[in-house]
């Protein structure tokens, strides 16, 4: 049967059409520069508002709240449970830490080199295990976190030193060359921000668009997806490589906080704790990467510093997750958007009874 | 025109359909049967999420089984399931629109087919509202919206009228008897509701356990004693 076109109505108002549509696209563009705005907020303000030791540690936040909003993308937009990224922030970190010590190359391309290596390796890890779902999807990446930690731990971290691995035999160790203009702790800790505000952005940008769109319609059901057209293996990947480039990026950002990098800090425990606390902080909003960074980093520095053992952040971060998968499936961002909400309709009720 | 023959599916020792031979040409046909009849297993096997065992279906002449189920909707087979599918974080809009990035476009802008399609659904005035906010009716069009997107070909609706209302279900008939004039496209529907059945189809399919049970002209099928027997519960 051919397309038949119906004759003899006169068809729908396009131009009402095209104000809605333009009206949503506003919108959503107001959304995208206010969370930029919030996130260069933080970037000018921190370096003012913290000292030394807080500066260290919100970058370190920062740079794994870019790591976090992979995690978030692959939860929140596709409900897959990867475990493996803070293992793909390692091989980021690995990749940004040998071309800077290596080949010298400017710190934004080590950047990028190690986010787009992270996501080729998440791509082609992800491929046989994207045919995995829930559980299983979730063991296997475990397993290849834990591949990652057997690896790095008889590897190392590149320090300088020469060969293919560029190990250091004494005990000088290269610190990693950070840009010249943000070579001071305050500085990297803003310039940290803009790389987390670029990377959100993009996250942000996929969503509006077809890759968006579909990978909600694969959210809501596989069968369905299909049903519809979409080709599920090719957006999961595309969705598993983007995750990848942010954990990279993020693991290029924490080498250059650190100036290097320790294979023993990279367990794939760590992974389950990254995906733990995606799920606390809030895995359908964008802040919930940066609450999540702030929860890894800040709340057991924040312990030190009341003189508490930071492990006791763990025991904290079980309750949490039970409550956020219990009670607050938005996490935290998802309860501050409610309170806020709440508080809007409370003041909106107060203006219309005065 | 959707053409079956010794179309057989089985699930270890379950024979789900069993050497099923018919051709449906009606423009709007219907496909009924108690349950465990068979139905939403040859939905599954028409646009690919089920192998059959053997057998063969053919679509306006095209050999269906030969395609993958990507390459089904992009030959124009559409289906909507039994529970709706509406993305509740998209818009009205975005949902039909997801759907557009992966079928071969009509003619004419994007914008004017989507809005087109809003508008013989109805949804038109609500094409921005988030899917969250959408009750069961309105999601129930948009999943009809989702299937006339693109160029459709044929359309699988699996109980699009399931929990509506009289007043609900009245609307969704006309707008399954006004779907071949809209877009060209085959309906097969698929759902328990014989009065919207009788309503909309004027060729149905009968399915018991896997077998035809009757195919024909739907007052004559509905009047049938064996239908009315495993179907209607009215003995013979």
């Amino acid at each position: 049967m051919s397309l038949v076109v119906s004759a003899g109505s006169s068809g729908p108002d396009l131009g009402a059409v095209r104000l809605a549509l333009a009206e949503m696209a506003a919108q959503r563009r107001r959304s995208l520069w206010l969370m930029l705005a919030l996130v260069l907020l933080l970037a000018a303000l921190l370096p003012w508002l913290a000292n030394a030791y807080w500066v260290k540690t919100l970058t370190s936040a920062l740079a794994l709240s870019t790591a976090v909003a992979g995690v978030a993308l692959l939860y929140g937009q596709l409900g897959l449970v990867s475990l493996c990224q803070y293992a793909l922030l390692g091989a980021g970190g690995w990749v940004a830490l040998r071309v800077s010590h290596g080949w010298h190359w400017p710190f934004e391309l080590c950047v990028l080199a190690g986010g787009l290596s992270a996501a080729l390796v998440g791509m082609l890890a992800g491929l046989p295990a994207l045919r995995l779902k829930g559980l299983y999807l979730a063991l296997v990446t475990l397993m290849m976190a834990g591949g990652f930690q057997v690896l790095i731990t008889a590897i190392g971290f590149p320090d300088g030193g020469p060969g293919w691995l560029g190990r250091m035999m004494g005990s000088e160790r290269l610190l990693m060359a950070r840009p010249g203009w943000a070579s001071g702790d305050g500085a990297y800790l803003a310039y940290s921000a803009a790389w987390l505000a670029a990377v959100l952005a993009l996250i942000e940008l996929h969503r509006r668009t077809r890759a968006g769109r579909s990978w909600a319609l694969i959210r809501r059901g596989e069968a369905a997806a299909l049903g519809a057209g979409v080709n599920v293996l090719l957006y999961q990947t595309w969705a598993f490589g983007l995750a990848g480039f942010c954990a990279g990026v993020g693991g290029a950002l924490l080498a250059g906080a650190v100036g290097q990098l320790d294979g023993r800090g990279f367990g794939a425990s760590d992974s389950v704790m990254v995906f733990a606390l995606t799920v606390v902080g809030g895995a359908y909003h964008w802040g919930g990467a940066l609450v999540a960074g702030l929860l890894l980093r800040a709340v057991p520095s924040l312990l030190t510093d009341w003189g508490v053992n930071g492990f006791v952040a763990q025991m904290v971060f079980g309750a949490a997750l039970l409550h956020a998968l219990i009670t607050a499936p938005g996490g935290v961002i998802g309860q501050i958007q409610n309170a806020l909400g709440a508080l809007g309709r409370w003041r909106l009720q107060r203006g219309g009874a005065t | 025109m959707i053409e079956m023959d010794k179309l057989c599916v089985q699930f270890g020792g379950v024979r789900a359909i069993d050497a099923l031979s018919a051709t449906l040409d009606a423009p709007v046909c219907g496909l009924i049967g108690p349950n465990g009849a068979g139905k939403t297993t040859l939905v599954n096997v028409l646009s690919g999420l089920v192998q059959p065992r053997s057998g063969t279906v053919r679509v306006d002449g095209s050999d269906l089984l030969k395609k993958s189920p990507l390459q089904r909707v992009r030959f124009g087979l559409r289906r909507s399931f039994q529970t709706e599918q509406v993305v509740e974080d998209l818009s009205v809009w975005d949902n039909l629109q997801a759907v557009l990035d992966h079928v071969p476009a009509g003619s004419g802008p994007r914008l004017e087919q989507l809005a087109r399609v809003l508008d013989y659904v109805g949804l038109l005035p609500v094409a921005t509202r988030m899917g969250l906010r959408l009750n069961l009716f309105e999601r129930r069009l948009v999943e009809i919206g989702k299937a006339l997107v693109g160029q459709p070909r044929l359309l699988l609706l699996d109980e699009p009228g399931a929990g509506l209302t009289e007043h609900e279900a009245a609307r969704l008939r006309e707008l399954l008897c006004g779907i071949p004039d809209f877009c060209g496209a085959q309906v097969l529907l698929i759902d328990h509701d014989v009065d919207l059945i009788a309503a909309t189809c004027s060729q149905t399919l009968v399915l018991d356990f896997g077998r035809r049970l009757a195919l024909g002209p739907t007052r004559e099928v509905l009047q049938d004693p064996a239908v009315q027997a495993a179907y209607l519960g009215v003995s013979e």
